[in-house]
């Protein structure tokens, strides 16, 4: 059965049941996760993820639902009954709004050269294993070693009632590797990761060839690492950190559905000024071969690159449909789904700040007794509160210019209306990280990034 | 239904046989759950989704591969069973794996852990009870311009496991939740909390008291000030706690976590790791407890645990794997995200066991330090090094309330935390990952700035 067909059957039973606009994802995803633990294969997994995810609309009021019954029958249904079920809905909403926007006609095949199905189990259990032993090898006290290979392929049909019917494709490859090191009563855990778009190839690059090596390093440097002492610091962030603190402090505050829920700090700061003018941060799915990038959103939205906040400006959101008829803004195509078993939400892709003009090491040496944070463990925000929290996996700390002792898991909290001011220096070098975005329970792969920054005076937690 | 999946499940499991595996096991999931959404104090939103898939661990050997599909489709299923073959022939065999569990006398019968109220909740009524919170929430901050953002979740599942060893067994299981998050602003002040409740039987919902909560909680963050940095006491609530000893140390007694020397308590196994103040089981019978069950996701009967006694690491979380590779009984700690994935080991319902004393008293008897009510981290699990903002908290002196406080980050170590425990209260209540009371840490580094 054709995916259009399937799409039409749904989305005219949904309008037969009472909704004004209706949508539908079929999604089609075969993804492979090895992971090895000291030489030894701990997880072999392969699975394919088929079906649709339906929502129906009337008057500000939405219905979800999913089915993995891809045939006629199954999707007038689901589309039948989630008519009924926005309009049951209907009566309790308070905000009435229509959805709009403009409608696309698109297929867009993503072209590899190696795509991962014609490269056998074998060959990427041989790869996982070369780089568990690649960290194993590295150095004697390196005591565990995990390495974790991903690769996703999925196609996405997405047909609404306005005429929209978009198919695209995508393909994610991911490498992990994990080192614990131990010396004495010391122990010490480093994470590395690669990820991009494209196919096997990808793997084959430097960078994740070495990825073994890269995280063992790091582990065994780790174990003369001290840990920081707590106080408010001059803190230099380098690409990685720098991408994080955009990605928390401030790209998730930008999500638009924050607007009509008044869940935001940014709240009344659309047009107006949220840091210094050298500021320009931004979020752009349309950058080839990141592991954030597509053509179009999860509702068949075209993307455009976004500028959060330029020349110390905050000028665009992240919009679904919804928020850019109820904003009154362009729609630029932030939907998107962990999967088809979950409604569209505005989100971020690959998120960074604009280079700046800064030397590096002139950056360093500029900043006096500070601290250089690099790498994260993880991070977290509340835009409601205006609050958010992020974890660099090491550091050093800077005396009088110069980079000195190692120190580790070093977290460094602020307030999303007072930390983009205290920015006072952007590097003009640039680097990007792979990651992976959580909200409302679904979880997205991103890419966030940019140049080593400074901020002045943030509190920095130590033990 | 049942009888059917358990049948899809055994033909399965005999077709990964056909194909050259020498065990095999089945796992299938089936869910439906209905859920209300608000936004800006209205409802915005209802999904309805339900939810069938299985997964299939087959293993040669001492090598394993797993499949999963999102659907109980014959030809699906057989796609699987095929890919999982394959994986296990590809995969490098692992010397300390022994078997999948065998054959269970039989299963404890825990009560609870269907509410046929859940099963019968019709959308209705399900959006009288959001409002409810709703209104109660919008109630008590009628003097404030707020906005709330709310949810109700009502779920009811099947469980299947079958393998070839002779294992078979299937649950019934009901779940819900609610939550309600005002955001409230005054003139210079923007500022929100949250408060929830998570039960297997939709009785225990009190939407009122949700919703009054969140309320209480959001206003007392307003006027959130930062506060001299240094060593003082720390009071963590049940939801600070949830994160900090709900993951942060029953993640640290994962058996695999152990084994391979990742985690900061490896070394510590039988000794006094901990304050004599903190006694923690596992407890997966709890009667109507969220993390109960009769079988883990291996299907292994469940049971009750000793983890933390009179400051001794009793025991560890063990799944089949780790319980055979160490050569002790096993746990029954083997869980899964559903279908999706291979079984690794987490707690089931981890207890704190109360002391005395609401948290008023708490507050008065430690006199001055800071409350901890919300973090979203959790240690560093190989060196124990906790860094952790204080999401929502207090200052208190002589007892008493004095401000919220904001940029303010603790710092201490998991093994000086545990041992640094001197008073646990009465306060007991269900968290997303413990059951527990209130506890005071004498003595944690506070930075704020």
């Amino acid at each position: 059965m054709l995916m259009e067909d399937l799409a039409q059957a749904a989305i005219e039973a949904a309008l037969d049941g009472g909704a004004t606009f209706a949508d539908v994802r079929i999604e089609n995803t075969v993804t492979t996760i090895i992971e090895m633990s000291d030489g030894v294969t701990k997880r072999s997994l392969a699975s394919r993820l088929r079906g649709a995810g339906i929502r129906a609309f009337v008057d500000g009021a939405w219905a979800f639902g999913q089915t993995t019954d891809l045939t006629l029958k199954g999707m007038r249904d689901t589309g039948a009954s989630l008519g009924r079920l926005a309009v049951a809905t209907k009566s309790k909403v308070m905000e009435r709004f229509d959805v709009d926007g403009p409608t696309f006609k698109d297929r867009v095949e993503y072209k590899v050269k190696t795509p991962f199905e014609d490269v056998s189990f074998e060959d990427k259990m041989a790869f996982t294993k070369m780089l568990d032993e690649q960290a194993k090898a590295f150095d004697s006290r390196i005591v565990n070693t995990r390495t974790i290979y991903g690769d996703l392929w999925t196609e996405m049909y997405v047909a609404n009632s306005l005429g929209t019917s978009v198919w695209s494709e995508t393909s994610l490859p991911r490498i992990i590797s994990v080192s614990f090191a131990k010396d004495g009563t010391s122990r010490q855990r480093a994470f590395k990761s690669h990820g991009s778009r494209g196919g096997y190839e990808e793997m084959e690059k430097e960078r994740p060839q070495k990825i073994g090596t890269e995280s063992a390093e790091m582990a065994v440097n780790l174990l003369s690492s001290i840990a920081a002492k707590g106080g408010t610091y001059d803190v230099v962030m380098d690409p990685v950190l720098n991408g994080v603190m955009v990605h928390e402090a401030f790209g998730h505050a930008c999500e638009a559905d924050n607007w009509p829920a008044h869940t935001t700090v940014l709240e009344d700061k659309v047009g107006k000024s949220v840091g210094p003018e050298h500021l320009n941060l931004s979020d752009d799915p349309t950058m080839p071969g990141e592991r954030g990038s597509f053509e179009y959103d999860a509702e068949g939205t075209r993307t455009r690159k976004r500028h959060l906040v330029k020349d110390g400006l905050l000028t665009d959101l992240l919009h679904t449909l919804e928020t850019s008829v109820r904003l009154d803004m362009e729609p630029n195509g932030s939907a998107r789904v962990q999967s088809f078993m979950y409604p569209p939400l505005a989100r971020m892709s690959n998120t960074l700040m604009e280079p700046g003009d800064w030397d590096v090491d002139e950056l360093i040496a500029d900043t006096k007794d500070g601290i250089l944070l690099c790498s994260f463990n993880y991070g977290y925000t509340d835009p409601s509160k205006g609050q958010f929290q992020f974890q660099a996996s090491h550091g050093y700390l800077i005396e009088k210019g110069e980079i000195g002792q190692m120190v580790r898991d070093v977290s460094l909290a602020g307030q999303i209306l007072e930390v983009l001011a205290k920015i006072d220096a952007i590097g003009k070098d640039f680097e990007m990280d792979a990651g992976t975005c959580g909200k409302g329970g679904q979880s997205v792969p991103d890419m966030s990034g940019g140049p080593h920054a400074r901020i002045r005076s943030v509190p920095v937690g130590g033990m | 239904m049942k009888g059917e999946i358990i049948d899809i499940a055994e033909k399965t499991a005999r077709r990964a046989e056909d194909l050259g595996a020498d065990q095999v096991e089945v796992y299938m999931a089936s869910s439906r759950s209905f859920s209300i959404d608000v936004e800006n104090n209205a409802i915005k939103g209802a999904s309805d989704k339900r939810d069938a898939g299985c997964g299939i661990r087959s293993v040669i050997g001492k090598s394993t591969g797993f499949a999963y599909v999102t659907t109980v489709l014959e030809a699906d299923l057989i796609e699987a069973a095929e890919k999982s073959v394959k994986l296990a022939k590809a995969s490098i065999e692992d010397p300390d794996f022994v078997s999948l569990p065998s054959s269970q006398s039989s299963y404890p019968k825990v009560e609870g852990l269907v509410d046929p109220a859940i099963q019968k909740l019709g959308s209705e009524d399900a959006a009288d009870l959001i409002v409810r919170g709703v209104d109660a929430a919008q109630a008590a901050l009628e003097n404030h311009e707020s906005a709330v953002e709310a949810k109700f979740s009502a779920s009811t599942g099947l469980t299947v496991i079958v393998n070839s060893l002779g294992i078979s067994s299937s649950a019934e299981s009901t779940s819900t939740w609610m939550y309600v998050s005002p955001t409230i602003k005054d003139d210079e002040d923007q500022t929100s909390s949250y408060e929830f409740q998570l039960s297997r039987a939709l009785k225990e919902i009190d939407p009122e008291w949700i919703g009054r909560s969140s309320a209480e909680n959001a206003l007392s963050n307003l006027g959130a000030k930062t506060v001299e940095s240094g060593d003082m006491p720390l009071v963590l609530t049940p939801l600070a706690a949830s994160a900090i000893i709900g993951g942060g140390f029953a993640g640290a007694i994962n058996a695999e976590e152990v084994q391979y020397g990742r985690s900061y308590i490896s070394d510590a196994f039988g000794e006094e790791i901990a304050s004599e103040e903190l006694y923690i089981v596992d407890d997966a019978l709890l009667p109507g407890g969220v993390g109960s069950r009769p079988f883990d996701a291996e299907g292994v009967r469940a049971q009750k645990t000793e983890v933390l006694e009179n400051g001794v690491l009793k025991s560890l979380l063990h799944n089949s794997y780790t319980a055979n590779k160490d050569g002790v009984e096993n746990t029954g700690n083997a869980s899964r995200p559903s279908y999706s994935g291979v079984p690794s080991i987490s707690a089931s319902n981890f207890v704190v066991a109360p002391g005395k004393g609401s948290l008023e008293d708490v507050l008065s008897e430690v006199g001055k330090g800071v409350l901890c009510r919300f973090t979203g981290d959790r240690p560093n699990m190989a060196t124990g090094d906790l860094s952790a903002m204080i999401m929502e908290g207090s200052y208190f002196e002589n007892g008493e309330i004095q401000h919220s406080v904001k940029n303010t980050l603790v710092g201490i170590n998991m093994r000086d935390l545990l041992r640094r425990v001197e008073m646990v209260g009465g306060d007991t209540r269900v968290a997303l990952a413990i059951i527990s009371p209130s506890i005071v840490i004498s003595s944690a580094k506070i930075t704020s700035g």
